[in-house]
């Protein structure tokens, strides 16, 4: 409870800090201040004191009070008391001195007046240790912990500049490049929250006086000294162990800066709305794989971290403790350094995910860009990885990719959706219209800046997403709204130009407006289960939900569009054909190919799947083997409105409110009422319909989870169908295991 | 809290000689040898004390202070007071 409140101080402090602070620093970096408000000595005491010594006198008087009794000022309360930070307490106070007092904290400056660094002559081992240790900071500072925790407990990045060693200060100022931009990067994106980066920066320098080319130079150099040197050990004569261990030391301590300079080189790009720039990242980006190789096999050639008295592990060159008086009260004392045998993995994990949205850029369709952008924020990528997705998307120039503009991209968007006879190219009645043109203006005007919230929202991590998703909702209803006016505006325009067309604006937009929509509401229902929100009783109305309302609505929508496409094809072709017959032959084939195809599997598949695992909750219900609980706090009714509450905002679908959803579940309004077994049965076939779906669809990893859960799901469905376990008392388990979303029904 | 008539003469009320330091400037020594010094505003049976603004030194002398490390509100558990003194200007 302290400690929570603990957080609040902290956070008022930061407010307060960046309040009072912000008027005279300089606007680049969103960071509160440079010098924090606790660095800065505080006014000189204009009031000398009249200390009297009270202790005893004190003691005594408290010793006399009842139990529980407060002796308080006048305004100060229990729960004023309760956002006090308490002393001496490990997890509040940061400055407790108590357990570390043996070990003396000297700073960059003390360590090189004590001689107690080098500056000098590091042996590669030394080096090596450094290096990876700097990495395992930076991994650990864009998963969210503070700088002055993580890069700067290295006391080589408080001022690089005096290092003699050449390879080690290259390296270092690298580092502190890299963090720049990295920082840079995140800044500019823009979706991050306090869990996932901290801003403070604590007026540390990030080697912002040489430019990137400088720094990549130095590298350079520093890369060409070592393959001077390992050229001159490997013709060394003595071919014995030692000078193979020294072979490998100075590999590997190439590849460090090898590494880190790919690296530097790579991240620049990012957001530049020159597209082949970024192409260009992803052979770097390959490359640094290779190093990371080498890098990976040489960590234990490093000089063994030495474990300080108070269980602390210290690398050569680092100070855990150096940063301590920066830090508010309220923070944690130590930092858990990410391991430097993680290296490897977390490195690995993020140049895949840099090179999947280097391929993303050339994605042509906005669809199969915002798929990716969903898909992508599902496999946990940290704070820098999502930053680096938004601004490649929306470049520094504010387009797409960096080429077009997001209303350009979704106007295309449309007209594949549905074809929208405004954007037709066969159809010009519409396009020379003025007033057309204000009304269509205006709509792609606000569809871009909702779309470019809903890309924004798909950036930030998970279950802040969820959150802004449900924000966006009231956004689309406004949009939805625009769309439906914009049909209907359009479509009068048309009859009063084109009296005779059969042509249709009606529920153009409107459809793809809903098309998002329900994609949104789906994608809000699903990240319940990622989040793990929902309890094994509230699993039947929230699949219920998806089955009935969300996914068969997107059915309709998918097929109504699809419609909408032939229509328009069938339109286009006739007035092609009354100019020339030779083409009709080709148009006819052309017509099978339906664009939604692979979407209304899918949204099909899902339903049935949904549906299935409905009616075997339902079963269970009836069987008594699931109850709802019967608290006097708990209500059905209020958990279902709660968790669907974000649709009330919208108009299409309406919202379907619980009394609905219990009439339409009851078995009773049936005669003769189904019994568990029927249901059972029926969900079997459910998810045999569900597997013949996914066995058309091109197999992929995500279809094969469906898949094993579809087909487990028949036998257990058929199984519970012809009575087994059907005297058991065990609760059914829901095993996610193999699917995120669609469980695996255990029953024993 | 509340002052009992009977009590007055036996001796001081312990409640009184609190509260007459209440929102007095203290300085506390902690057992780890830091000092706080912050404003007077809250004690318990325990000798709990709660400081506000309080702002912390490594090493207080009457002399020479090093540059203190700003709290705000923080409260000392009693076992960990070593010594306090209150100003009575």
């Amino acid at each position: 409870m302290l400690s929570s409140v603990g957080t609040v101080v902290y956070g008022v402090l930061v407010d307060f800090i960046s309040n009072t602070m912000n008027e005279d620093v300089p606007k680049e970096t969103p960071s509160p201040s440079p010098v924090p408000q606790w660095e800065q000595p505080p006014p000189a005491p204009e009031v000398t004191y009249n200390w009297v010594e009270v202790t005893d006198e004190f003691e005594k008087a408290c010793n006399e009070l009842d139990l529980g009794e407060l002796v308080h000022a006048q305004h100060f309360g229990l729960f004023e008391a309760m956002s006090a930070i308490e002393m001496m307490d490990p997890k509040m106070d940061v400055g407790m001195i108590g357990k570390h007092a043996t070990r003396k904290v000297l700073t960059f400056k003390q360590s090189v007046e004590e001689k107690n660094i080098k500056l000098n002559n590091l042996v590669p081992e030394e080096l090596i240790v450094i290096m990876d240790t700097c990495q395992a900071c930076i991994l650990s500072w864009i998963e969210g912990q503070s700088l002055a925790q993580t890069v700067f407990t290295c006391l080589y990045l408080h001022d690089p500049y005096i290092i003699e060693d050449r390879c080690l200060k290259a390296f270092c100022i690298g580092v502190l490049k890299v963090c720049d931009m990295i920082k840079d990067k995140i800044y500019k994106a823009n979706v991050f929250e306090e869990e996932d980066f901290q801003t403070l920066t604590y007026g540390f320098r990030f080697a912002t006086n040489v430019t990137e080319l400088r720094v990549v130079g130095m590298l350079k150099e520093a890369e060409d000294d070592l393959s001077r040197t390992i050229r001159t050990t490997k013709s060394n004569e003595q071919n014995d162990l030692t000078n193979a261990h020294k072979m490998s030391c100075l590999q590997g301590v190439f590849a460090r800066i090898k590494f880190l300079r790919l690296f530097l080189q790579a991240i620049v790009p990012f957001g530049k709305k020159e597209m082949d720039v970024v192409q260009g990242s992803k052979k770097l980006l390959i490359q640094m794989s290779e190093q990371l190789e080498i890098i990976n096999k040489t960590i234990k050639l490093g000089v063994p971290p030495i474990t300080t008295e108070d269980g602390h592990e210290v690398s050569i060159g680092f100070e855990p403790l150096v940063n301590q008086r920066l830090l508010p009260p309220t923070f944690p004392r130590y930092t858990k350094l990410k391991s430097r045998y993680d290296l490897l993995p977390s490195y690995s994990d993020i140049i895949k995910k840099l090179l999947a949205i280097i391929e993303m850029s050339n994605f042509t369709s906005f669809q199969s860009t915002l798929d990716f952008i969903v898909t992508s924020s599902q496999c946990n990528p940290c704070v820098f990885t999502r930053s680096v997705l938004q601004i490649v998307f929306m470049a520094d120039n504010r387009k797409v990719f960096g080429s077009h503009l997001l209303s350009d991209v979704l106007k295309e968007s449309m007209r594949s959706f549905n074809a929208p006879p405004s954007f037709s190219p066969r159809y010009h009645v519409l396009q020379n219209n003025s007033k057309a043109k204000d009304v269509l203006d205006a709509f792609l005007a606000r569809a871009t800046r909702t779309i470019n919230k809903l890309v924004q929202a798909y950036g930030h991590n998970y279950a802040r997403q969820r959150e802004k998703l449900a924000a966006i909702l009231e956004d689309l209803a406004i949009l939805q709204d625009d769309a439906d006016r914009c049909d209907t505006d359009l479509q009068t325009i048309i009859q009063s130009l084109d009296p005779n067309t059969v042509r249709s604006h009606l529920t153009c937009f409107g459809s793809w407006t809903l098309h998002h929509i329900l994609r949104v509401m789906t994608q809000y229902v699903l990240s319940g289960f990622q989040l793990e929100l929902y309890s094994e009783h509230e699993y039947h109305y929230v699949y219920w939900y998806l089955a009935e309302v969300l996914l068969s609505w997107q059915m309709t929508t998918l097929n109504r569009a699809e419609g909408q496409l032939q229509r328009d094809e069938t339109l286009n072709e006739q007035m092609q054909s009354s100019k020339s017959r030779s083409h009709k032959k080709a148009k006819k084939n052309k017509k099978k190919s339906r664009l939604h195809a692979k979407e209304l599997l899918l949204v099909q598949g899902m339903q049935m799947m949904s549906a299935g695992t409905f009616k075997v909750m339902l079963g269970f219900f009836l069987d008594g083997k699931l109850k709802t609980p019967d608290c006097e706090f708990d209500n059905e009714a209020t958990r279902y409105e709660h968790r669907f509450q974000p649709f009330l905002a919208v108009s299409t679908p309406p919202f379907m409110p619980y009394k609905q959803f219990r009439e339409m579940t009851d078995v009773t309004q049936y005669y003769p009422p189904p019994s568990s077994r029927d249901l059972y049965m029926s969900s079997s076939k459910h998810f045999e319909q569900a597997k013949a779906l996914y066995e058309k669809m091109a197999p992929s990893d995500e279809t094969q989870q469906l898949l094993l859960v579809a087909k487990t799901n028949i036998v257990v469905g058929k199984l519970l169908a012809g009575g087994h376990t059907r005297k058991s008392t065990t609760k059914p388990g829901f095993d996610f295991s193999a699917h995120p979303v669609f469980p695996i029904i255990r029953v024993t | 809290m509340a002052n009992d008539p009977e009590e007055e003469n036996v001796k001081p009320d312990p409640r009184q000689t609190l509260s007459k330091w209440l929102s007095r400037s203290m300085r506390i020594k902690m057992s780890d040898g830091r000092t706080l010094v912050g404003q007077f505003l809250c004690t318990d049976q325990a000798r709990n004390v709660i400081l506000g603004s309080a702002q912390e030194y490594l090493n207080y002398s009457e002399n020479s202070q090093d540059e203190p490390r700003m709290l705000g509100l923080a409260m000392v558990p009693g076992k960990y007071i070593v010594s306090m003194q209150v100003d009575m200007d």
